[in-house]
């Protein structure tokens, strides 16, 4: 096809809602305007990991404007839920409302129901919790060492075990050992990313309004609207035919919007009450209780050679998942998908494991598993490039990988443009390669 | 304690509304007027989704209570377009992209406006200056301050006024 | 929730003020109130809006600035540099247009920028209490603070600011341009005789639980003629004297840090 018959393809494509965004006529989930809704907030843990002993919500519901609370004796259906469940991710770890444990600081607890925001802030603030503390695990390698206790009954390791009893998402391609031997350097360090919050500009919410035919409708701001209506109908044991989802216009995602964190709950709320309910969370709950992208830490071992090859790279990577696991096992699988990088490496060995800890559930966001993996190899190329004195462009061009090379997941390389792309970055940079490094293309290996 | 009836000024319309205690001007203009341009990202003054012109000036509606705006006149991105024609502002942030989500877009476009009618012919570090209490997720300054830009070459060649 | 009260003068808000104690709260510009939730039951927020506060009066040798004026108003109607920098970068231009000098006094760590350039430019704060006007030197009023909180002073109603003799220069250490919650922030005076310094005035907030001006600094550059080694000195003796703190913004050992340098950077200006 030539560039002419292309429509889209070279042109500057007219966003839609450019306008009704320029004359604030776009409708977000908060737009609409109910008489006589209710406002949810959540009473959160206080605690990273304990035993609840107790809790007493009757000084919450005694507060002015409180119109009623739910706990997790009020769920109809699930206590516990995954959002992959349907797609036989599993198991059901997470709680609706925390019971027996918190495992989190920030878990919601009890919902409380207030003719306003104010109220139901204030109700939700008298909430009574008699904590018994446990010990809390915050360090991902400490957590799986077996000298803390299992967060869940579903992990004893506190890691996830993929299908036939894999503790990692792996890789074993060639001998790592074998190539470590015959290497002549051992390049090896640690890596590690933080928590990052995706910091939509509009924070998670809906607004849950029953109807007279029995149906409940929700607007929300939610990514993923039909996964988000089939989670909550399972959620709440009722059909999803009940339910009237109406998303859109989502101020901002990022991935920080998959997590159905706020419909089920508005739902039956809505249920009980027969009034509408919105649940917006405020930006500190945004900041500090919506799930981040996770923190990983990457423990890389490379076997190079003098003249620039790497010959085996070994790694071992932690997701910390948080409390439960939501999206995570997905996210460990993309990020040992993008392994050993985008080099092409005889020999490699990862292990890349989800484990829990008590630190809030963490989940997507752009690049879901990606970004960290991407983070520590470059860094570590950096790293080899210093170690044995070699430009770190020309080791990047030289370990490239090229059209026909066996990646590691035994998948051969159809569209590669690596090499190209580090040329043209080079000559943007200003920096000079040697003839040969310039010659070089993503169908061959002149250079080695 | 009780509600009020208060009367505000609003894009050129008295309003007579009652607001509860302490009821911010933001929970006014989009709960009780139903403005809904005006955006509520951070309620505490750190976003400027809900910014809105008060006499003429850049104000936070968040951190503003309804009830002492008394007899100021309140502008919100709705009031730009009150004969429906879209104002060259407008049609600068449109033709420079500089929207994505657009739950920010109402703000800047009220922050740009509140500049442009003091500084008809900005420099790029004064749009920067004056967008700072605006923040923005999706787009990347870079199309806002270009929209801005565009808009201030765009009104004085026409000698028209911003908005 | 609490009430919304707005005397209609100096008098009757300082009275409430001594009635209710610690139950109110003075409201100005609400920049920082606001943010807070209230607390559910009762306590009372005092209006300054209705108190006449948002003048600038220009008198002979100096400006009267009422406590409720707006950092933007400041901006334009007193034209010292120093000052003008100080009210840019607090917040973004919504946030001066409704701050207040007065706010801005009371601000807690790591907000209150504008202290330093008002300990440099020696201000005098004038408060109403129940049993009268009380005047105090900025510095004063920060050697009340415990705890990075405030005193119980009564309504400030106005500062009182002297043209400045000498030059003052004013930096702010932050993590980007504008709007931003400071790192450190510095201000600095200096008379000078020739080329002696002859009195110094050196500012921080940041540094400490509450703004201070930093002795130790001054004593360095008293004296010198402002030449390098002054200015090093001054600087090594900020870092040493400071006792700043660890928060969201930054570390107390890169707080240290930044001290020195800035101190360094605002006398070098000055040189
Ligand atoms: C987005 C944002 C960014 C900010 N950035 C900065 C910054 O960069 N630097 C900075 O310094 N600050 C910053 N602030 C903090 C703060 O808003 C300012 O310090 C502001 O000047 C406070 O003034 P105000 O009039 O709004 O005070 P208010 O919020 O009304 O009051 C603040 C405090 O001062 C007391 N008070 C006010 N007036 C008087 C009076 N006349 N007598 C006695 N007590 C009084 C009040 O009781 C209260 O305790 C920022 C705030 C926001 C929202
Ligand atoms: S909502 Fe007002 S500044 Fe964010
Ligand atoms: S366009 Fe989404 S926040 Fe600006």
């Amino acid at each position: 096809m030539s560039m002419k018959e292309l429509g889209v393809v070279g042109r500057n494509v007219g966003q839609r809602d450019l306008e009704s965004h320029a004359r604030g006529q776009t409708t977000y989930y908060e737009d609409v305007h109910y008489p006589r809704m209710l406002h949810l907030k959540m009473h959160r843990s206080a605690e990273p990991h304990a035993r609840i002993v107790s809790v007493d919500t009757s000084a919450a519901e005694a507060s002015p404007g409180v119109v009623c609370v739910l706990t997790h004796e009020d769920l109809p259906g699930k206590k516990v839920w995954n959002g992959l469940a349907a797609v036989g991710v599993g198991p059901e770890d997470e709680p609706i409302l925390a019971f027996d444990k918190v495992r989190w600081r920030g878990e919601p607890i009890v919902a409380v129901l207030g003719e306003s925001a104010e109220a139901a802030r204030a109700g939700a603030a008298k909430v009574e919790v008699d904590y018994d503390p446990l010990p809390g695990v915050f360090d991902v390698e400490e957590a799986i060492s077996g000298s803390l206790p299992a967060l869940t009954a579903h992990w004893p390791n506190n890691h996830y075990i993929y299908p036939d009893d894999h503790g990692a998402a792996q890789i074993r391609f060639g001998d790592v050992e074998q190539g470590f031997a015959e290497a002549d350097h051992i390049v090896e360090d640690s890596y590690q990313t933080s928590p990052i919050e995706q910091a939509p500009m509009e924070t998670n919410g809906c607004i849950a309004k029953p109807g007279g035919d029995g149906r409940i409708t929700v607007h929300t701001n939610t990514q993923a609207v039909h996964f988000a209506r089939d989670n909550t109908a399972a959620i709440l044991g009722i059909a999803p035919g009940k339910l009237r989802f109406l998303g859109g216009t989502v101020g901002g995602g990022f991935g920080g919007k998959v997590d159905v964190a706020v419909e089920p709950i508005s739902v039956l709320a809505a249920m009980r009450t027969g009034r509408p309910v919105k649940f917006k969370y405020t930006r500190e709950e945004e900041m500090q209780v919506s799930s981040t992208r996770s923190a990983w830490r990457l423990n890389i071992k490379d076997g190079v050679m003098d003249d620039g090859r790497i010959v085996a790279r070994k790694i071992t990577s932690y997701q910390d998942s948080g409390a439960y696991l939501r999206f995570s096992s997905y996210g460990s699988m993309k990020h040992a998908g993008h392994m050993p990088g985008p080099y092409t490496i005889p020999n490699v060995w990862v292990d890349a494991r989800v484990v829990f800890t008590n630190r809030p559930p963490s989940s997507a966001m752009r690049g879901f598993g990606v970004m960290a993996a991407s983070f520590a190899i470059e860094l570590q190329m950096d790293k080899v490039a210093k170690t044995i004195g070699m430009d770190p462009w020309q080791l990047r061009l030289l370990n490239a990988y090229r059209n026909g090379d066996m990646r590691a997941h035994r998948k051969v390389n159809e569209d590669a443009a690596m090499v190209e792309t580090i040329q043209a970055a080079a000559q943007l940079a200003g920096h000079e390669l040697p003839a040969e490094y310039q010659a070089m293309t993503s169908w061959d290996r002149k250079a080695s | 304690m009780e509600d009020k009836l208060i009367r505000l000024a609003v894009n050129g319309r008295d309003e007579a509304v009652v607001i509860q205690p302490l009821a911010t001007l933001q929970d006014v203009l989009r709960d009780k007027l139903e403005l809904n341009a005006v955006k509520s990202g951070c309620g505490q003054g750190g976003c400027g989704s809900c910014s809105v012109l008060v006499d003429g000036e850049l104000q936070l509606s968040c951190l503003t209570l309804a009830e002492r705006v008394g007899d100021a006149e309140v502008t919100t991105l709705e009031g730009l377009n009150e004969t429906n024609a879209i104002v060259p502002l407008q049609q600068a942030f449109i033709e420079n992209y500089a929207a994505q989500c657009g739950y920010c877009t109402a703000g800047m476009v009220m922050a740009a406006k509140a500049l442009l009618d003091r500084n008809p012919a900005p420099s790029r570090d004064e749009i920067v200056e004056g967008l700072s209490g605006n923040l923005c997720r999706c787009t990347g300054f870079a199309p806002i301050v270009r929209a801005v830009q565009q808009a201030a070459q765009a009104l004085s060649d026409t000698g028209e006024e911003a908005s | 929730m609490p009430e919304l009260l707005r005397p209609g003068s100096i008098d009757e808000a300082a009275d409430l003020i001594a009635r209710h104690g610690a139950a109110a709260a003075v409201l100005a510009g609400g920049t920082s109130l606001m943010r807070e939730t209230y607390p559910s039951d009762g306590g009372y927020l005092i209006g300054v809006d209705r108190l006449g506060l948002d003048r600038v009066v220009a008198r002979d040798g100096g400006w009267s600035v009422g406590a409720a004026v707006s950092l933007s108003v400041l901006r334009e109607a007193v034209p010292i540099a120093a000052l003008q920098a100080a009210t840019r970068e607090i917040g973004g231009p919504a946030v001066q247009n409704m701050a207040t000098v007065g706010g801005n006094l009371f601000a807690r760590a790591p907000f209150g920028d504008l202290a330093p350039a008002l300990l440099a430019l020696g201000a005098q704060l004038v408060f109403a209490t129940a049993d009268g006007e009380t005047t105090q030197p900025i510095e004063d009023f920060y050697a009340g603070w415990a705890d990075g909180a405030p005193p119980s002073t009564g309504l400030l109603t106005r500062i009182e600011l002297d043209a400045p003799s000498g030059d003052c220069a004013y930096l702010k250490c932050a993590r980007r341009r504008y709007s931003t919650p400071s790192v450190v922030t510095v201000a600095a005076s200096v008379q000078k005789d020739g080329g002696t310094v002859t009195d110094a005035r050196i500012a921080l907030s940041g540094a400490h639980a509450q703004p201070t001006r930093c002795a130790a600094a001054e004593q360095a550059v008293i004296g010198s003629s402002l030449d390098e080694a002054a200015i090093a000195a001054a600087a090594s003796a900020t870092e040493g004297a400071v006792e700043p703190r660890t928060d969201a913004v930054a570390s107390d050992w890169y707080r240290r840090r930044m001290t020195g340098v800035f101190v360094g950077r605002a006398l070098a200006a000055l040189a």
